[in-house]
């Protein structure tokens, strides 16, 4: 790095020329540069000269020229010799490095008139040796401070993405968090649930709500998309949905109104598809409306599996003012209710299948019989074991529920 | 996922073919978005033709969703038609074919774009 001369405290004459040498042939700058190729383009000049004075029968005028082009080649390359020696810091070791040498042999041949030493004058190509040592110390030094904000830049980035992903872990524990643990202990009544998240961050939810007339809300739900996105959408519609169901005695109505509220907190048009039912834990007598979610299944106690109808109302949080029909449908002793969301039904393989209504009901007729969490272990296992090496792509839950055991 | 875009008449017609799921729903989304953009204006017509449409995630019905959306706003006639059996069933389940146009293949749907402008 070059300080600039007038930086200096009055600089001396001799500072002054010791400063423009150093600039000349040990910079970098642009100053630096003119003169290497300055420097290049009479080493060329000088060697076509030297070629065509070897023309036999040189006419008088040409000879003239060609001296006039030797007298100022080695009038610039000598005071190029001049300038190195003062730039150099130990000017004995430059006349003797192997740079410094042919340096010298470049002008002295002109000097040392007496002895015919012109042959030696070819020695100037090695010359261009220099230039290409200084371009090239110069792009590795380009290249290594390249590399090192490079580097640099790759360390931010890597620390932005190791805190994004903390985050993302808290945001998945959190949502995690807010899925009920257990089924509300009820005589005659039991259930077990089970959400396995997709690598990213997804938005399927489930929910037990006690009301207060002793009747049980049973959720199944799935926020459309992925990620943040969706993992906020879905805390918003769960919350919602627990505190709208509170004050509706009817699944249809609940709904609506869920849906209403959702359309007004909805600024990246996301959806929810939501299956709400009611239980009656004492008479079995079970209400629902379905909100754009997959009809769940009913396997009796003789072992036919049933689909609640009713499907094809739409998601929630699209368009206010939707009207939700209620439908009811009475569980008999030893029946079993299996809710999901698609992402059982469209776990792929790696050929490309889905996993589909198919297995999914004969995994239920093949071992319903069970406890509810046994059936949940099943279905999932044969889930997993169907999906095989192929990613998760969507939140995988299911949510089993019996009612009266004994 | 793949898409094309046809003009019949004064019809824009977007034909989607492949698997739209969450990986494919941004591209296909803007893809959508600059094809109403080209519409035509208030009164024209856009079809989107899914008779190549394998399979489409919730992430892509909000797609569809949208799309239709934005083609009321601007005033355009939007259906959708030729939808095979799996993505039929999820668009019944998700109540989607009760608020947006479907028809049954591309004959119909420019059929009725032609009968009924907006």
């Amino acid at each position: 790095m070059s300080v600039p001369a007038t930086r200096l405290p009055s600089p001396t004459p001799w500072g002054r020329v010791h400063s423009l040498a150093t600039r000349l042939v040990e910079g970098d700058g642009p100053e630096a540069r003119r003169f290497e190729n300055l420097i290049l383009a009479l080493i060329a000049v000088s060697l076509v000269s030297i070629g065509l004075e070897l023309v036999p029968h040189l006419p008088a005028w040409a000879k003239s020229a060609l001296y006039v082009v030797e007298v100022v080649v080695v009038a610039i390359f000598s005071l190029e010799y001049l300038l190195r020696l003062i730039a150099a810091r130990n000017k004995l070791a430059f006349v003797f490095s192997f740079y410094g040498l042919v340096d010298l042999l470049a002008i002295a041949p002109f000097f040392l008139a007496g002895l015919d030493l012109r042959f030696l004058r070819v020695l100037r190509v090695l010359r261009v040796l220099r230039v290409l040592k200084v371009q090239r110390r110069v792009l590795e030094k380009t290249v290594a401070e390249r590399t090192r904000e490079l580097a640099q830049q790759n360390a931010v980035l890597a620390k932005a993405q190791a805190q994004l992903r903390e985050e993302l872990e808290v945001a998945r524990a959190l949502q995690s968090a807010i899925l009920p643990a257990t089924f509300p202990v009820r005589a005659g009544c039991e259930g077990a649930a089970r959400m396995t998240p997709a690598t990213t961050m997804g938005g399927d939810f489930y929910d037990y709500i006690e009301l207060p007339d002793g009747r049980i809300g049973i959720v199944m739900a799935d926020v459309s998309g992925k990620g943040v996105p969706a993992a906020f959408f879905m805390a918003v519609s769960r919350t919602n949905l627990r505190e709208t169901a509170r004050h509706h005695a009817d699944p249809g109505a609940c709904l609506a109104r869920t849906n209403d509220v959702l359309c007004t907190q909805n600024p990246m048009d996301l959806f929810v598809t939501v299956f709400y039912c009611i239980l009656d834990p004492h008479t079995g007598v079970l209400r629902y409306a379905n909100g754009g979610h997959n009809p769940p299944y009913i396997l009796r106690a003789t072992g036919n599996v049933e689909t609640l109808d009713g499907a094809g109302g739409l998601v929630l949080g699209v368009i206010p003012g939707i009207q939700y029909p209620d439908h009811t449908v009475q569980l008999q002793r030893g029946d079993r209710l299996v809710l999901f969301t698609d992402g059982v039904t469209e776990a792929f393989n790696p050929a490309d299948e889905a996993y589909g209504v198919d297995r999914l009901i004969d995994e239920i007729k093949a071992h319903g019989q069970g406890p509810s969490a046994a059936l949940v272990e099943r279905i999932c296992g044969s889930v997993a074991t169907f999906a095989g090496t192929a990613p998760q792509s969507d939140d995988i839950t299911l949510t089993v529920l019996s009612w009266g055991p004994q | 996922m793949n898409l094309r875009i046809e003009k019949i008449a004064n019809v824009t017609l977007i034909v989607a073919q492949g698997r739209l799921d969450f990986s494919a729903a941004a591209s296909f989304q803007a893809q959508i978005e600059q094809a109403l953009a080209g519409a035509g204006g208030a009164g024209t017509a856009v079809v989107i033709d899914c008779e190549g449409l394998e399979y489409v995630s919730s992430a892509g019905l909000r797609v569809f969703l949208l799309a239709a959306r934005n083609a009321q706003r601007a005033g355009l006639n939007f259906s959708v038609c030729a939808l095979q059996n799996a993505v039929r069933e999820v668009f019944e389940l998700s109540g989607f074919s009760r608020v947006m146009a479907v028809h049954p293949d591309r004959a119909a749907a420019l059929t009725a774009a032609a009968q009924k402008p907006a």
